[in-house]
């Protein structure tokens, strides 16, 4: 013991083991293509084309899902409905009912009779802010599925734009047919739904998620206009 | 000569002082070669001790030097695979990318199918009403017509009726006559809505 006690005091024992020089060395795995890759495509997944037909016109516009089979659009992509029809990404063609439009507001909500493999949003709770990146998905023209990306230019009173809260400005491109499309920020969330396009600007605009989550429901919906 | 005990010492305990004296010193000689003994113990074990902590470090210096062999060898291995797999996810990504653009545009193709047939069902519509309008116009204007042939012939015979001197009763041609105007402005309104049909459907 006392012998010990010496030698300890010499030289001691190893007692913790070296730290492996192969294993600090391994760098963390990242491939940023492949996750824009996935987010884009989560973004085309959730983003669907709108069909109206109407009394005497034929409505094209964009939206998206959400969970319950719920899809969201803008009020004036619906004129006076008498058959919606959601297209998805991949081809598929499902019927709508029109739940209702907001009264105050450019929103719309159908439900799908079947919304079976339908990727859904999920929605951003914290507002957005200018300078942030976002990512507009839409069927401009009645087209393929577009991303525009660009940058919140600012959060505008949107009492002059017919909305009754504040509205999101952009400048990523917005074309007709993006209407009541997404507007997504970089993790691939739900920060507004697109509505209109300022032609002098050359900016777009986004209703924000906080108001949609207001819309949402059904008491501030109306019946749309027949013919 | 001196006193070799000092003052005050006792005649009966004298001992000689050549005694005392081989005594006292060879104490410190017997400790002086015991802790010598002690030590060289001490340090021998140490020494020993000391030979096997050697022997553990270097034991422990080639079990590492081996697991870091090992380790970088491994990490090699993973960096190659990763690599490897780096690129089979692209291509694989590639592949898919390049697989659903064509299922982008087969939708695509499919949607724009789906607005021509709701444009052409529409139209198909539109023609059905119009095609309608168009023949309850047409039976409009025959009856019209056929009630126009009728007023002429009456009135052809009240005319002759009148100028062979015979009484002529003209509130039955006054009758006809209103009921041609009948017949006809019903005509003229269905042409006018087979019209506006027409119209609509030509607009852009």
């Amino acid at each position: 013991m006392l012998v010990s006690s010496g030698l300890g005091a010499c030289v001691e024992a190893p007692t913790e083991p070296l730290d492996d020089p192969g294993a600090s060395s391994v760098v963390a795995f990242e491939a940023p293509d492949l996750a824009a890759g996935s987010l884009r495509r989560r973004a085309q997944e959730v983003t669907v084309r709108i069909r109206s037909l109407g009394c005497d016109q034929l409505g094209l516009g964009s939206g998206f899902v959400l969970p319950g089979g719920v899809v969201v659009t803008n009020r004036h992509v619906l004129v006076q409905p008498l058959t919606v029809t959601v297209n998805s990404w991949d081809g598929r063609s499902l019927a709508a009912d029109v739940s209702g439009v907001a009264i105050d507001s450019d929103l719309a909500i159908l439900r799908l009779e079947s919304s079976e493999g339908l990727e859904v949003a999920e929605l951003r709770s914290a507002p957005i802010e200018a300078g942030e990146t976002i990512h507009a998905i839409g069927y401009p023209d009645g087209g393929p599925v577009t991303i525009s990306s660009g940058m919140v230019l600012g959060v505008v009173d949107g009492s002059l734009l017919g909305e009754p809260a504040d509205v999101i400005r952009i400048d990523a491109t917005i074309r007709p047919g993006n209407s009541g499309g997404p507007l997504l920020d970089d993790d691939g969330r739900v920060v507004g739904v697109v509505f209109a396009l300022e032609t002098e600007r050359g900016t777009g605009l986004a209703v924000p998620v906080a108001t949609l989550l207001e819309r949402l429901d059904e008491a501030e919906l109306e019946a749309p206009a027949g013919c | 000569m001196n006193d070799p005990e000092g003052p005050g010492s006792t005649p009966g305990a004298f001992e000689p002082r050549g005694s005392e004296v081989r005594h006292v010193r060879r104490w410190p000689w017997v400790l002086a070669g015991l802790i010598a003994v002690a030590l060289a113990l001490a340090g021998g074990a140490v020494a020993y001790e000391q030979r096997g902590v050697a022997a553990e470090w270097r034991e422990r210096s080639e079990t590492l030097q081996a697991q870091r062999d090992a380790g970088i060898e491994r990490e090699r291995l993973l960096i190659d695979q990763r690599e490897q797999l780096t690129r089979l996810v692209r291509r694989s990504e590639d592949d898919v990318v390049g697989l659903e653009d064509r299922l982008r545009a087969l939708a695509d193709e499919k949607a724009q199918a789906e607005d021509t047939a709701t444009t052409v069902q529409v139209e198909r519509d539109v023609f059905s009403e119009v095609t309608g309008r168009i023949v309850a116009a047409t039976d409009a204007l025959d009856s019209c017509v056929e009630r126009l042939f009728e007023l002429q012939t009456a009135s052809v015979d009240a005319f002759n009726r009148s100028t062979a001197g015979e009484p002529v009763d003209v509130a039955p041609l006054n009758a006809t006559a209103a009921q041609v105007t009948a017949s006809c402005n019903e005509a003229r309104n269905a042409a006018a809505n087979a019209g506006a049909a027409a119209d609509r459907l030509l607009a852009p």
